[in-house]
């Protein structure tokens, strides 16, 4: 499982950071620090749920990888 | 605040057409000013998802999730710039020499790409992380307060709580005196007793602000300390080191959106679960789910409504705009669109869908959105675990102010010490 962010977009919530800090890096000013994402095994869920946090809808998740 | 006079209607532009007319004045319906977030619903149900109201000189409303989440972003199409940079510096520089500096509130009245610097030395400081190790003195702050009324067995949550609490983070985070609360109090105040101000007021009133700090200011700039003007002062606009002015811009800026907005949504969270015993028994049971309740009711009770005026001439959802006018990010209604959210009006911790947009989206999302996050959370927090079951006062019902920040003017609770 695979995450792409359009970081360009990120306005800074931090909303997927409070979902796992550890899965979504942010960097010093709370902005995405990255734009893609390896999911370890086990955390998709914690995946999907980030994704889901985005209030600007800018992170997917792609599946079966 | 109630009985507020209704705004003369102003005739209807040529090109408004008339099914997009709906009669609504945002600082003096009396529904709205009555029970804010019921009103909200009714035009949700009931009023086009984009209209033109006649009142307050006649403005553009956006009430749809999908019509303010994509004008949020189109900053060319609906500015932030509600005066021109342009003009703001060719008025002030025709000011008489020895005119004290007037603060411009940076970054929230300048589009991309002014926007984007202004805003980057702030981002920083109010960030999660940032904001994440001043909890312990937020939630030092909240119990204090909470403490000197908990034996009463009743207090007015916004005068004793809601209003004082931001303050008093406020003062420690800019490293500003404490003793100084009282006087920072009354400014605050003056500030929400004056909705629609005269520009000459504004001006007096941020001048006061402003002077209230110089003497911090300057002694910062000489003796930094671990706040967070010391650490203004260490940042750069453009590789430059930031002015008196800059500072001046930032302090005005910071207490005009950092205050009266997290009081209100304390109000309304706080009036919410004051209504809801259940809601209140199951938190005190499980305190891990207050962070649920929090985005919740912050999706429920939105309560700011940023203001935005049309770059250009356009066509929106449908509807032709002329450059010029102003426009209404409704985010309350936003947040109550059933198109988003099923059964909008219901309270659920549960909820599948629960991101709301009560910080606004695009690139002028709110910086203090953490700092709030933490404030609303922490005041739920300790006002559950500290106090017995609260409820309204029968005897003093809250009352409600509409405007750019709806709000609670006074919220009477009562419980069984």
């Amino acid at each position: 499982m695979k995450i792409r962010i359009d970081k360009a977009k990120c306005v800074g919530n931090a909303r997927c950071a409070a979902v796992s800090a550890e899965l979504f890096p942010l960097n010093d000013e709370g902005y995405i620090a990255v734009e893609e994402i390896d999911v370890p095994p086990g955390m998709e869920e914690a995946a999907l749920r980030g994704a889901r946090a985005c209030p600007e809808r800018i992170i997917v998740v792609e599946e079966g990888k | 605040m109630t009985a507020a006079t209704l705004s003369a209607a102003v005739p209807k532009p040529a090109h408004v057409p008339d099914g997009a007319v709906y009669d609504f004045d945002m600082f003096a319906d009396p529904a709205y000013c009555a029970d804010p977030h019921e009103r909200v619903l009714d035009l949700v149900r009931n009023a086009p998802p984009v209209f033109w109201t006649p009142r307050n000189g006649g403005h553009w409303m956006l009430l749809s999730h999908a019509a303010i989440f994509s004008a949020a972003r189109d900053t060319e199409s609906f500015s932030s710039e509600m005066i021109p940079m342009d003009h703001i510096k060719a008025m002030l520089a025709k000011m008489p020499p020895g005119t004290p500096h007037i603060p411009v509130v940076v970054p929230i009245c300048v589009d991309p790409p002014a926007h984007t610097k202004y805003r980057a030395p702030l981002n920083r400081p109010f960030g999660p992380k940032a904001i994440n190790a001043l909890k312990d003195s937020i939630r030092a702050l909240a119990n204090e307060l909470i403490d000197k009324v908990a034996a009463r067995g009743h207090c007015e949550f916004m005068r004793e709580i809601a209003e004082p609490l931001p303050v008093s983070v406020f003062l420690k985070m800019m490293g500003l005196p404490l003793e100084r609360m009282g006087e920072y109090r009354e400014l605050v105040r003056a500030h929400l007793s004056d909705p629609e101000p005269d520009p000459r007021n504004v001006v007096k009133k941020l001048w006061q602000i402003t002077a209230s700090m110089r003497d911090t200011l300057l002694e910062r700039r000489a003796q930094p300390r671990d706040d967070l003007i010391s650490l203004l002062w260490q940042t750069q606009i453009d590789g430059n080191p930031l002015t008196m002015d800059d500072m001046e811009n930032y302090c005005a800026l910071l207490f005009i959106a950092g205050l009266d907005t997290v009081m209100n949504g304390m109000g309304h969270g706080v009036r919410h679960l004051a209504r809801d015993q259940a809601l209140q028994a199951e938190l005190r049971k499980n305190p891990q789910r207050v962070n649920d309740a929090t985005e919740e009711l912050l999706r429920r009770y939105t309560f700011t409504i940023p203001p935005r005026i049309v770059g250009k001439d356009l066509v929106f959802e449908g509807i032709p705009m002329k450059k010029g006018e102003r426009v209404m990010l409704f985010l309350p209604a936003a947040d109550l669109d059933p198109k988003e959210y099923p059964n909008p009006e219901r309270f659920d911790l549960d909820r599948q869908n629960s991101v709301h947009i009560a910080f606004n989206a695009g690139p002028h999302r709110c910086l203090g959105s953490h700092l709030a996050r933490v404030e609303l959370q922490i005041i739920y927090e300790q006002m559950l675990s500290r106090l017995p079951a609260f409820r309204l006062d029968p005897s003093n019902p809250p009352a409600f102010h509409g405007g750019h920040v709806v709000g609670v003017d006074s919220l009477h609770l009562v419980w069984t010490p």
